[in-house]
């Protein structure tokens, strides 16, 4: 399938049948033709509609029926039956459930809590980790956050369960029913590429700020992996397993209980290692809709850009990330092994020690954490930045500041980027992403991508829009630049790549929220730092799936090379790298969606465009502007998202085939 | 090897006209004279349907080993699938014990694979969650025994097949052979009137086949238990049949003894297929068989009607006479060095008969 994007090809098929042949000629000189239709449509375009930004007659202003909506919705909160015998119950029993945790988790004291983690964590993974989860409740204490984090854990743990339940209930359903299957993938796939910006406005449309928002929100960021990953199990059960079991008479509930579901278990913990991964990214973020907790303080901190504060909230976030991430996929990767003897035994230990523990912290009257057993960092660590920001930021000899380095980047890439993309005409945008998606992809991604562009225009902020854009294009080529050239180290030598892995585990697990943190520490506020977090935050995803693609090269066929006397760089560039395409479009597409996932949440540090309206929206109570920015959001994730995907048209070509 | 009364007992399965189509509108094609009639590349380009049993008609007697034997894509493991409709049959009628399969209602079908028929797999279907016994234990308890007791009985037959000591370990800490050793103790924990075998030893090594093989042969000789077994293999098919349903393209092309098979290829199919046997080990001395003289009544080594011929030469060679077939102390015939050298030539044992 290859020869569709290469036209350079040869043609040879002028001895087969007539209608095979037609479709083939045109599938080898697709990329011609595509170029061909584009500057028909470009001479046109410049004949009939001229240039500029989207025309003000094609735009739809909504802000008068959105407000409308949201007033009708605050007037009618307390009154209307949909509320009062549905939603209402709903936010009631979030609220309840987390107040409910969160009484638990104070009951059991700062001994207790710690104590059960290390003890889950000694049961399910082991001394070492048990020891890690130890010291990082311990650290979260020190740091004098342990109210928030135990807020941030309460409010995860409702958003958890009701993630795997929702999320286990959809995959059992898309598992199970073919049916089910061809409805659920196409909305599941869509919602894992959008940013979990986008989720936060409708949630609040209906809830208003507060908890019941931030867990909803959190519930329907979380759910679809879940959903995914059980589909996906369920559906890979060994068909062979599955017969045998129905050989021997098995109803189907017995097919299910014995051996379909005990076969997905690895896919199954993946999931709900998935779900608790995505909701504490979630509940981070959520703090803008009145999630409190860690998130909450990160929030506050860096609207006064107080970078020791936020570190503070920050450190227990990533701690909580990793310890979370590694205990659950411990659990994960001990499946198969044989059980131990007397896990039952374990088990009791660890409960026994957890309640003696909380009762000793009870007794003693330790169940806040001691005030002096407190280290405020905020004061050192804003001390240095201060440092930082007298002697890094600007007049460096030779090299500049880091300030200046932002400021140079802003004036050099992103100006004339963002000033570029909104000086094109717009109908020149629509026909450059419609290329782009049928070069790469098919023509339904090519109408999507299309639709949704113009989509944005309708919805009347395209110029805001289009610098957004341009943020994620600067921020896509510094990190595809940087990732493949770490990937292709990280694949071709194997130091490099057991020095990266480690480094790529902690930054694959962090929150988007947290590297906001350190990038305002070193750039300040603005457009440049918005960018810098997204590299930094898509950066490991790109990394991994180019050193994979590439040391997943079949080794026969480096072999051959090698033995036909190919030197290191002919190997990379006539082997590894067309082998890999596959691999290397995915990195790309992956960058495309995680860069615009933290370029949306920039609008928090000054990164302006549509993340700004969206957080202006929620901050102001103006939902209008939020929610057609969130609106806005979701289509410029659908249209990057379908311009770089390549998967499905491989699909096709491979049935046509 | 055959008593004579086993053939008029009721057989355990009978099938008769059995058809299995895959594809599009698959049941007009058995019923449609011309579309029943075309090969397999016609078929497939007038209606994208694969016919993968045709009009397969046999019955499986009490007791004996019936293997159905093809290449890949034979039809063989869709026809032993469709014996206990875990894939449905397209036409035609299978019958266990008399009682009619194809209109079993699903608890019906059920009793019929929890109690009467259990399947041996070529890639053993083992839980890789549980451990052995648990694994030999998951027949009894689908069908509901208790915990304790289906445990006990798994423990016997882990014993059985010489698991014991193992039972703690998961499929995944066995070798091939082992693995399939656990999917034979889970078939035979269910006591099944019948063993379906589907080309169970294929994916072991040569030697581990070998002793799986004689595993088989010593359960079915201690136990009677009947037994279909499905293999590509002939050494193993005329090892282990008394009787061999010999298939190609869905269709049987023979179906017989090994000795009927390999003595008398029914066409030039099957005559390329055994040409390599070595005859003297599966062909008995009756083929090799001529009438004895009136002298030669009395002396040569004795031997029995269902002895090999490779017997046969063992005897002749050492004692440097002919050798006499005994039945029930009357004397068959007489074997001699030219009948013998014939039979492992391959030319018809009639040169025999006509020296008589």
């Amino acid at each position: 399938m290859t020869a569709t994007v290469t036209p350079a090809t040869p043609s040879s098929s002028t001895t087969t049948a007539a209608g095979s042949g037609v479709l083939r000629d045109l599938g080898r000189h697709r990329g011609r033709l595509i170029g061909a239709g584009a500057a028909v449509a470009l001479v046109l375009g410049a004949v009939l509609l001229g240039g500029g930004s989207w025309p003000a007659a094609l735009a739809v202003d909504l802000s008068g029926p959105l407000d409308r909506t949201s007033d009708w919705i605050i007037d009618n909160r307390d009154g209307h039956p949909l509320f009062l015998y549905f939603l209402g119950h709903v936010s009631n029993a979030v609220v309840v459930s987390v107040r409910a945790v969160y009484l638990v988790l104070l009951a059991l004291g700062w001994a207790g809590v710690t104590a059960a983690a290390g003890l889950v964590a000694w049961r399910v993974a082991g001394v070492r980790l048990a020891l890690t989860s130890v010291a990082a409740f311990a650290v979260c204490g020190v740091l004098g956050m342990w109210v928030p984090t135990m807020q941030t854990l309460a409010l995860m743990a409702v958003a958890v369960a009701a993630s795997v339940l929702v999320g286990g209930l959809l995959g059992l359903a898309a598992g199970l029913s073919d049916r089910m299957h061809r409805i659920l993938r196409p909305v599941l796939d869509t919602m894992q590429v959008l940013p979990a910006f986008a989720y936060l406005l409708p949630v609040v449309l209906v809830f208003g700020i507060g908890v019941p928002a931030a867990v909803l929100a959190t519930v329907v960021y979380a759910a679809p992996p879940m959903a995914r990953l059980t589909a996906l199990g369920l559906r890979g059960a060994d068909a062979g397993v599955m017969e045998a079991a129905a050989s021997l008479g098995a109803t189907g509930r017995q097919r299910l209980l014995t051996a379909r579901l005990p076969l997905a278990r690895k896919e199954l913990l993946l999931g709900v290692n998935q779900a608790i991964m995505m909701a504490l990214g979630m509940a981070v973020i959520a703090s803008v809709i009145g999630a409190g907790g860690l998130g909450d303080r990160v929030y506050q901190a860096l609207g006064s850009v107080d970078v020791g504060a936020a570190l503070a909230a920050g450190v227990p976030i990533v701690l909580l990330a990793v310890v979370l991430d590694r205990v659950t996929a411990a659990a994960g990767a001990r499946i198969g092994a044989a059980p131990a003897r007397r896990a039952g035994a374990g088990w009791a230990v660890a409960l026994a020690t957890t309640v003696v523990v909380a009762v000793a912290g009870r007794l003693s009257d330790r169940l806040a954490w001691p005030h002096s057993w407190t280290v405020d960092i905020a004061g050192p660590v804003n001390g240095a930045v201060d440092w930082m920001t007298a002697h890094l930021y600007s007049g460096v000899p030779l090299v500049g500041g880091t300030a200046d380095w932002a400021a140079r980047f802003t004036t050099w890439v992103l100006n004339p980027l963002r000033d570029g993309l909104q000086w094109l005409p717009w109908w020149m945008v629509l026909l450059a992403v419609g290329a782009l998606a049928l070069l790469i992809g098919t023509w339904r991604t090519a109408a999507t991508a299309v639709l949704a562009t113009a989509a944005i225009g309708v919805l009347g902020v395209w110029d805001p829009a289009l610098d957004t854009l341009s943020q994620v294009l600067a921020a896509v080529a510094v990190t595809l630049l940087l990732g493949l050239a770490l990937g292709v180290g990280a694949a071709r030598s194997s130091r490099m790549g057991r020095a990266l892995r480690p480094v790529l585990d902690v930054f694959q697990t962090m929150p988007q929220f947290v590297y906001l943190i350190p990038v305002v520490a070193l750039f300040g506020v603005g457009r440049a730092p918005a960018v810098a977090a997204a590299v930094v935050y898509a950066l490991p995803a790109v990394v991994r799936i180019t050193a994979q693609g590439l040391s997943a090269v079949d080794p026969a066929a480096l072999e051959s090379a090698r033995s036909l006397g190919a030197t290191g760089r002919q190997q990379l560039f006539q082997v590894q790298l067309p082998l890999a395409r596959p691999a290397l479009l995915l990195a790309v597409n992956q960058g495309v969606v995680l860069v615009l996932a933290v370029v949306v949440i920039g609008g928090l540090v000054g990164g302006g465009a549509l993340g700004y309206d969206a957080v202006f929206g929620l901050a102001q109570g103006d939902l209008a502007t939020g929610l057609v920015a969130g609106a806005a959001i979701v289509c410029l994730g659908l249209m990057l998202d379908r311009v770089t995907q390549p998967t499905e048209r491989r699909g096709l070509a491979g049935k046509g085939a | 090897m055959n008593e004579p009364t086993r053939d008029t007992a009721e057989p355990v399965f009978s099938v008769r006209e059995l058809w299995k189509v895959f594809g599009p509108k698959a049941d007009r094609v058995p019923s449609d004279e011309t579309l029943a009639s075309l090969d397999a590349t016609e078929l497939r380009e007038r209606t994208g349907c694969t016919a993968a049993v045709r009009d397969v008609s046999f019955d499986v007697r009490r007791g004996e080993v019936f293997v159905v034997m093809g290449l890949s894509g034979s039809g063989k493991s869709t026809l032993v699938r469709c014996l206990t409709r875990l894939i449905e049959p397209t036409s035609g009628r299978i019958s266990i014990d008399g009682e009619d399969v194809l209109s079993m209602d699903a608890g019906r079908l059920r009793e019929l694979r929890r109690h009467r028929a259990a399947m041996v797999f070529q890639h053993f279907g083992l839980l890789p969650h549980r451990t052995v016994l648990d694994n030999v234990a998951y027949g009894l308890e689908i069908q509901g025994v208790a915990r304790g007791e289906r445990r006990e009985r798994a423990a016997e037959f882990v014993a059985k097949v010489g698991l014991d000591g193992m039972e703690h370990r998961r499929p995944s800490q066995l070798s091939g052979g082992q693995q399939q050793r656990v999917g034979l103790a889970r078939a035979l924990a269910v006591d099944p009137e019948v063993l379906l075998f589907d080309e169970p030893f294929s994916a072991l090594d040569p030697l581990i086949r070998r002793d799986m093989q004689e595993e088989v042969v010593r359960l079915h000789r201690e136990e009677g238990r009947t037994m279909v077994f499905i293999t590509h293999d002939l050494g193993e098919a005329l090892k282990l049949g008394d009787r061999i349903a010999l298939m190609r393209d869905g269709r049987v092309v023979q179906l017989g003894t090994p000795e009927e098979i390999v003595g008398a290829p029914a066409d030039e199919y099957v005559r390329d297929f055994v040409r390599d046997v070595p005859r003297e080990q599966v062909l008995t001395v009756r083929s090799a068989m001529r009438p004895a003289l009136a002298d030669e009544r009395e002396t040569g080594p004795a031997l029995a009607p269902g002895a090999t011929v490779h017997e046969a030469i063992e005897a002749v060679a050492r004692t440097g006479e002919n050798a006499r077939v005994v039945e029930d102390g009357r004397c068959l015939g007489v074997v001699d060095r030219a009948g013998l050298l014939g039979v492992v030539a391959g030319i018809p044992a009639t040169t025999g008969k006509a020296v008589a």
